[in-house]
């Protein structure tokens, strides 16, 4: 009985620590947040107690809603793209590389772990006038005159689906590297060409790959401000940039608050999402 | 053109032949800026485009800049400090989640990874508006307690698969020899984790090191991180002082990679054999 008790003790201060930690630091500044999005304010910025949903209605406004259709373009176009440039990549790398793989596998670590400025950085070097692409181009006689490349949507685009590639093929690889290679065999032998084996059995079975990949981009992906700021020139801001806005510049603490809740009700859909499709898969195979 | 006779036409170029050439540019396109960044960082010249001649003057500039200095101070301040942290945490969270019974098991398990999944700037504004909410300034405190949340969830995941493959004997064996659960946890459990443990804290402080985005929430006055002093370098435009700035954290980012990996590369090697 005494060990007993003496157990649950030494448990209660195993737990303690990371427990504290998610309440105190996680739930209950989320729970704030949501609190202050229903809040009002003075004129000085000052979050006043109260109710209303004027800021949630002024999300509405048209300032916001483009910000929302740019975050959700711009999502939907990094995670179209990282799928499609990842997928070839992951397969290559599952099917194709051999020995090579692990090689393949680091040398897509390294610009993945690398820090994010720095690797943003090197963008805006390469984008701008002077850069090394608009001197190639002039060199070969692409064009006459520099291109300016920085300060567009597609430099933007570039950004994003350099920063969030890695975290497509990795999952995706990691879908397709057990499959076992005699159902591939077994496809050919039943008289299936290899893209109806492809489309049949390699690509369905990686599909919880893909999902996870999507995941990880297309949420996340809303939440970037840095490269909007410094490969877009800030033009097409999303729902991250508008956050520091709000918070940082505006002080519009319930607004920013507003907004805080709709990027984390909009990662809670795409978790839901994620997990049916996930379901739906499974029961496909 | 040998569409017709051969009907898998589309799969060997779209499937085969052309993963091939996807992934020799898609390597191109992620490692060539880089390589790039790397050498201009070596320019002689004030240009960042246009080679004049090989020099370690930027480098020289970047330690004799008091900002980048005074930043890269703070950097570390926070990064050891949180990652010491998140790594105690996480361990003793992993070790219970894996080694004892306790209910809302999974729950915990699953809240600890949720900083994963969550927006990071959502959790850094919570951050925020909990601090001034509770009148605390902010500042190293602040940031530490803000790259603990961001590292906890790879800390315990790490720490978790350790102690998943230990093997149970050894603690039951300790606890026949009369060991208490301290004991145990400390003399039989603790030395066996340390490698999964001592992974867990240089990728929390790598973590820490890189972030911006909670540190952009969490900083207070006199507490400016070195991405924090790079972001708003850039978006003065870009000088030559952080491409050398940038070619060192390269260089440092891949040390650490390979330091981590170095562990698990021949382990990787192995299970690719078939």
């Amino acid at each position: 009985m005494r060990r007993a008790a003496r157990q649950r003790l030494e448990i209660g201060a195993m737990l303690a620590p990371s427990v504290l930690l998610l309440v105190l630091f996680v739930l209950l500044p989320l729970c704030i947040v949501a609190a202050y999005s229903f809040a009002l304010r003075d004129s000085y910025g000052a979050v006043l107690p109260g109710f209303t949903l004027q800021n949630y209605a002024d999300l509405f406004q048209s300032v916001y809603l483009l910000v929302f259709v740019n975050s959700l373009e711009l999502a939907a176009s990094t995670t179209i793209l990282c799928l499609l440039i990842g997928y070839p990549v992951a397969y290559f790398i599952a099917f194709k590389a051999g020995r090579w793989a692990p090689a393949l596998l680091l040398l897509l670590l390294i610009p993945f772990w690398i820090n994010f400025l720095i690797r943003i950085s090197a963008w805006v070097v390469l984008l701008g006038r002077g850069g090394l692409i608009n001197q190639g181009m002039l060199w070969t006689g692409l064009i006459d005159a520099p291109v300016g490349m920085l300060g567009t949507y597609g430099a933007t685009l570039v950004g994003m689906v350099y920063a969030f590639l890695p975290l497509t093929v990795f999952p995706i690889y990691a879908a397709l590297q057990p499959i076992d290679r005699k159902l591939i065999e077994a496809g050919a032998d039943l008289g299936a060409g290899p893209a109806e084996t492809f489309f049949r059995v390699t690509l369905p079975l990686s599909l919880p790959g893909v999902l996870a990949a999507a995941l990880f981009v297309f949420v996340p992906s809303m939440g970037v401000f840095a490269i909007p700021v410094l490969l877009g020139g800030g033009k097409d801001i999303i729902l991250g940039n508008l956050i520091v806005q709000l918070f940082l510049e505006f002080r519009n603490i319930p607004l920013g608050a507003a907004v805080s809740m709709l990027l984390l009700a909009l990662a809670g859909v795409g978790i839901l999402l994620y997990m049916r499709a996930l379901r739906w898969v499974e029961r496909m195979q | 053109m040998t569409t017709r006779t051969h009907p898998g036409w589309f799969t060997r170029t779209f499937v085969h032949g052309i993963s091939g050439w996807v992934t020799l540019l898609t390597y191109l396109f992620m490692l060539l800026p880089i390589v790039v960044l790397v050498a201009f960082a070596f320019n002689a010249g004030k240009s960042t485009v246009v080679w004049t001649g090989f020099s370690f003057d930027w480098f020289v500039k970047v330690w004799h800049n008091r900002n980048i200095v005074k930043a890269l101070h703070v950097s570390l301040i926070v990064a050891v400090g949180s990652a010491a942290i998140a790594t105690a945490i996480g361990a003793l969270a992993a070790v219970a989640i894996t080694r004892r019974e306790f209910p809302g098991r999974d729950l915990l398990g699953a809240a600890l990874a949720a900083p994963l999944v969550l927006p990071e700037i959502v959790l850094s504004v919570a951050l925020l508006v909990f601090m001034t909410f509770a009148g605390i300034t902010l500042g190293y405190g602040s940031m530490i307690v803000g790259h603990v949340l961001v590292s906890i969830p790879f800390a315990t995941l790490i720490i978790r698969a350790a102690a998943a493959s230990l093997d149970v004997r050894l603690e039951d064996a300790a606890a026949d020899l009369g060991a208490n659960e301290w004991q145990t946890f400390r003399m039989v459990t603790l030395p066996q984790l340390m490698p999964a443990i001592a992974t867990a804290f240089i990728l929390s402080a790598t973590l820490s090191f890189d972030n911006l985005v909670m540190s952009t929430f969490t900083s207070g006055v006199g507490t400016t991180t070195l991405p924090l002093r790079i972001y708003s370098m850039l978006k003065l435009g870009i000088t030559p002082e952080i491409n050398a700035l940038g070619a060192m954290m390269v260089a440092a980012n891949v040390a650490i990679l390979l330091l981590v990996m170095g562990r698990y590369l021949p382990l990787m090697l192995k299970s690719n054999r078939r």
